[in-house]
């Protein structure tokens, strides 16, 4: 019907027809898929949701005399430094290490917590606010500095660039908590006795679901990440494309993931967040938009699926394994209702993922490709559909 | 009538069962929204009254002759709405229903004539959004 480098010349002269993926499913019913499909060029979809498997490279640039930096703290928090002398990893989930007699806000078991972590330290960076950096160095002789503090902003480094390993879930789960305490999770807290249910993942609007098998998102292709340009890098960690699957296409959970890539630098606060979960630790909220070209009718078809054809399961966290029991599937379209019935008693359901904020993420990404700052890319490399989900089990190993 | 108050107990009245007193000599039923009570310690009561309005009243002067500190100002839930991302995890633990999300635009509503300050949404916000102005 159409190529990608047709698309391209069609948004290089501002002509190209964009809409988000919720017109496009309104266009669909009103229109059908056929007509859309002729008239449409390219689908914009986005999702604002936590993302805790994403954090930052960074390159502070080098001191005179050099270091060679084996620990490091951002603000606090500590950022990974076991490779080059001044090349660092900050993680978005790194909590900050409490100082003797600092009050934390949580004392469960095992480490005591802080609510700002690496997802804040990013955000921070992002809005171009003032860091602060303590190291310390290795000594050798090309790195004869031991220690080393300043104050960075973005500006004052080589490198800030996300890499995130695991980021755009296809699909997620539905917590609940059948125990008898409450429970806090990465889904936010739990109340005991199945008093309320989270959903993270976006439904009908989020970018996966709306290219199911992944023929049109693979290694390469450029995306709106975190309000800057960023790409899909490879498969994320625990990519799961072999979840099973309905009619439609699309998984019953979590299935495929992405790792992205793209330049802090550009980024913008707004669409990069720090967060924090009561008594589970830090986090990074993240704006991703993803435009899907639409080569052919099968493109639209796919994008029209609605929330009342999209299912994830209902999982009970009170047992604390990684199998856990579940109370079987639930639609999209019941979950943004609000309320769900389990075992004949209605539960209030909460989303984790901003509706209302993915939606702006999928307008912004349309602005640009409209204003023909933004064209479409071919991806270099498919993202693989057959990956074992491998469990890591005991093998003369001991438990503590 | 209904009168939502705040009582701030001196120490020596902790022990004096206030509630009981109130239904029993002014037919006040004290509705109990918040509570923080031990022995020896200041206790901060948060009740809905209703009764007579009459009778309300002399409730009221009845605790203040007891040394209680009744005051109709209440801490109210405020959200910062630039801090606020809209994701909706608030409306999943609120017991009344005053935080939801509009089905339409998916953006947070607060109702404030609902709110009962139980101020479960504050930790449960994962951008630190909500907070009460006391």
């Amino acid at each position: 019907m159409r190529t990608i480098a047709e698309i391209n010349h069609k948004i290089s002269r501002r002509m190209a027809v964009v809409l988000t993926v919720e017109e496009l499913k309104a266009q669909v019913a009103a229109v059908g898929v056929t007509q859309t499909a002729k008239e449409v060029d390219v689908i914009t979809t986005g999702t604002f949701e936590p993302m805790e498997s994403s954090g930052a490279i960074i390159n502070l640039g080098h001191t005179d005399p050099p270091i060679k930096i084996r620990r490091c703290w951002l603000d606090g928090v500590p950022a990974y430094s076991g490779f080059g002398a001044v090349d660092l990893y900050l993680g978005a989930t790194g909590g900050t290490e409490p100082q003797d007699g600092e009050e934390t806000r949580d004392t469960p078991r095992g480490l005591a917590q802080s609510v700002r972590g690496g997802g804040h330290v990013i955000s921070d960076l992002v809005a171009g606010k003032p860091v602060q950096v303590r190291a310390i160095g290795q000594v050798t002789d090309c790195y004869p500095r031991t220690s080393f503090e300043t104050t960075i902003t973005k500006d004052t480094i080589n490198q800030f660039y996300l890499f995130n390993p695991r980021n755009l879930y296809q699909n997620f789960i539905v917590g609940v908590n059948g125990g008898d305490r409450p429970l806090f999770t990465y889904l936010g807290p739990l109340q005991p006795r199945l008093s309320n249910a989270v959903y993270s993942n976006p439904g009908a609007i989020s970018p996966l679901l709306n290219d199911p098998d992944l023929q049109l998102i693979g290694i390469g292709t450029r995306i709106f990440l975190g309000g800057g340009i960023g790409y899909v890098a490879w498969e994320g960690t625990q990519h799961f494309p072999l979840q099973k699957r309905l009619p439609n296409r699309t998984p019953i959970g979590p299935a495929a993931t992405l790792a992205l890539i793209g330049d802090a630098k550009q980024m913008d606060a707004r669409w990069v967040r720090g967060c924090y979960f009561k008594s589970y630790g830090p986090s990074l909220m993240l704006g991703v938009g993803v435009p899907l070209p639409v080569l052919n009718e099968e493109v639209v078809a796919l994008c029209a699926v609605q929330d009342k054809d999209l299912v994830a399961p209902i999982v009970d966290f009170s047992i604390p394994r990684r199998v856990r029991p579940t109370f079987g599937l639930v639609s999209y379209a019941q979950l943004k209702s609000g309320r769900i019935t389990i075992e004949g008693k209605p539960i209030r359901v909460a989303p984790l993922a901003s509706m209302f904020l993915s939606r702006q993420v999928a307008i912004e990404l349309k602005q640009w490709i409209e204003a023909g700052t933004f064209t479409l890319t071919e991806p270099v490399a498919p993202i693989p559909m057959e990956r074992s989900f491998l469990p890591q089990d005991r093998k003369n190993s001991f438990e503590f | 009538m209904k009168k939502r108050v705040t009582l701030t107990f001196p120490k020596r009245a902790v022990q004096m069962p206030v509630t009981y007193r109130l239904a029993k000599e002014f037919n006040v039923a004290a509705n109990i929204i918040r509570a923080q009570v031990a022995p020896n310690q200041i206790g901060k009561l948060v009740v809905e009254l209703s009764g007579d309005i009459d009778q309300l009243d002399a409730a009221i002067e009845w605790m203040r002759s007891q040394h209680i500190n009744v005051s109709h100002t209440l801490a109210e839930i405020v959200i910062d709405q630039d801090t606020c991302v809209d994701c909706g995890l608030c409306t999943g633990v609120c017991p009344t229903e005053a935080l939801t999300l509009d089905p339409q635009t998916f953006r947070l509503t607060f109702m404030r004539s609902r709110c009962i300050v139980c101020e479960q949404c504050i930790p449960t916000c994962p951008v630190q959004a909500i907070s009460t102005n006391l």
